[in-house]
């Protein structure tokens, strides 16, 4: 599939600019979810779609095609992301909108992987990940929502795959000291 | 395999993206020691239910806005007329609801603001409550230090890797607390409390001592985890005075490969 992404950008590259609706028609669901869990605010979140697949559009002539398309797509990402920040820092963050969005679908998790979530609250994961200090967070998104390849990870992250391998055991173990402290909060 | 090595893995673990030699001594590690064993338990059910959590979809609007300004830019319209200026302010004004109140109370809050900056005598009956305010600030932050410090000292690493959490809550200037994080980061047993500490010392990245603390720290530590949060760190606080201690870290053959490499990358990020 990445093959076909290169290939598909490099069209895009070379001027045939509706090939860029296939790359949307991919990607545009995984950037989203990437976007709504680093700032919490879904209008928020599909406006940097936006920006990004325009971004693309705007630097489509420096696409190298023998560079990983989705590390490529996630660099414009977090360059949007960080622009963004550095333009409403100081402001409030829309928390309370996060929360009040539309019901989400609930997750069709097959048995076992419903076994395996028995005794932990899911609701409190999701928080814990929300305090989750951003480059913390960030880096779990790319890795287990994202799906991405610890390879194109340290591509985006600009530093080198063992770094990345490290960053995820961290991450992971900053979540669970504060999902405890949430169930501790909770039990108290 | 130590317990460190072990840990370096676990991320790939979870991702079945070991070799089968690599697997076959992770899980022989794992055979052996209750500890990572455990770990590796509680971690990976975590992983797993990251998985399970809501997946967020987006709204309908956005791929037909998408396919509307693709639309434009095909026929030429990124060579579009220069705008007015009604247009050009609109640009600015946000859409979300949000965000347009939260400017109008920042515009409201700053014309308060005008209005105090016209009549800046204040009554003198404020000053009392001010200082009692100070006061009461005071006595809020040494309550922090001291369960931090007290917390950073106990025998249990759990219980310490708690004190690291009341660490965050300090003011950053206080010296007392940083020096004890500093401590737990170069002599903390538990790897865990060593790494909680680098990520707590961030803070107080400002002062000049520790930064210098931490460029020490890093050839002390025996493990790549730590090792590589250090430098990690080192990179956060823009701190190109570790430059030489980089040097010598990417060159050293007794140090980690990992590490090495991990090291020549901060170099070039801080140069």
């Amino acid at each position: 599939m990445n093959g076909t992404d290169n290939a598909l950008m490099a069209q895009v590259g070379a001027g045939e600019v509706s090939k860029l609706a296939v790359l949307f028609e991919r990607h545009h669901r995984p950037l989203f979810r990437y976007f709504v869990s680093m700032n919490r605010n879904r209008e928020l979140a599909e406006d940097l779609v936006q920006d990004v697949f325009f971004r693309m559009l705007r630097y489509r002539s420096s696409y190298d095609p023998r560079q990983s398309f989705t590390a490529w797509m996630y660099q414009i990402a977090r360059n949007a992301n960080v622009d963004q920040a550095q333009k409403r820092r100081g402001e409030v963050v829309g928390i309370e909108e996060f929360n009040e969005r539309r019901p989400e679908p609930v997750s069709t998790a097959p048995g076992p992987e419903e076994a395996a979530a028995r005794g932990q609250d899911l609701g409190l994961l999701k928080r814990a990940l929300e305090r989750l200090p951003a480059d913390k967070r960030e880096i779990l998104v790319l890795s287990r929502f994202q799906d991405m390849k610890y390879e194109d990870i340290a591509a985006v992250l600009g530093c080198e795959v063992g770094a990345v391998k490290v960053r995820v055991y961290r991450a992971i173990r900053a979540l669970e000291q504060i999902y405890f402290t949430l169930t501790g909060e909770r039990t108290a | 395999m130590t317990c460190d090595e072990a840990k370096i893995l676990l991320a790939d673990y979870w991702s079945q993206s070991l070799g089968e030699a690599q697997e076959l001594g992770f899980e022989a590690h794992l055979a052996t020691c209750n500890e990572c064993r455990a770990e590796t338990e509680r971690l990976g059910a975590l992983w797993k239910n990251l998985a399970l959590l809501p997946i967020e979809e987006p709204g309908p609007n956005l791929r037909g806005r998408f396919y509307e300004a693709l639309g434009a830019y095909r026929q030429g319209l990124e060579s579009r007329p220069r705008r007015n200026l009604r247009d050009a302010l609109a640009a600015f004004w946000p859409k979300q609801p949000a965000w347009q109140m939260a400017v109008s109370f920042a515009l409201l809050v700053a014309g308060v603001g005008v209005g105090y900056g016209i009549h800046p005598d204040r009554p003198a009956r404020e000053q009392p409550a001010n200082s009692e305010l100070a006061q009461l600030r005071g006595e809020v932050s040494n309550m922090r230090q001291m369960v931090a410090l007290s917390l950073l000292q106990q025998q249990s690493a759990s219980e310490r890797l708690r004190g690291v959490s009341w660490a965050y809550r300090v003011e950053p200037s206080d010296t007392e607390v940083l020096s004890a994080l500093l401590t737990a980061v170069n002599q903390d047993p538990n790897v865990n409390v060593r790494l909680a500490a680098v990520d707590a010392l961030h803070a107080f990245g400002s002062s000049p001592v520790t930064r210098n603390a931490i460029i020490r720290a890093i050839p002390r530590q025996t493990t790549p985890l730590v090792q590589i949060a250090l430098l990690d760190l080192l990179v956060d606080l823009k701190e190109k005075e570790a430059a030489p201690e980089l040097r010598k870290l990417s060159t050293d053959e007794a140090v980690n490969g990992g590490v090495r490499q991990h090291a020549r990358w901060a170099l070039e990020k801080l140069q």
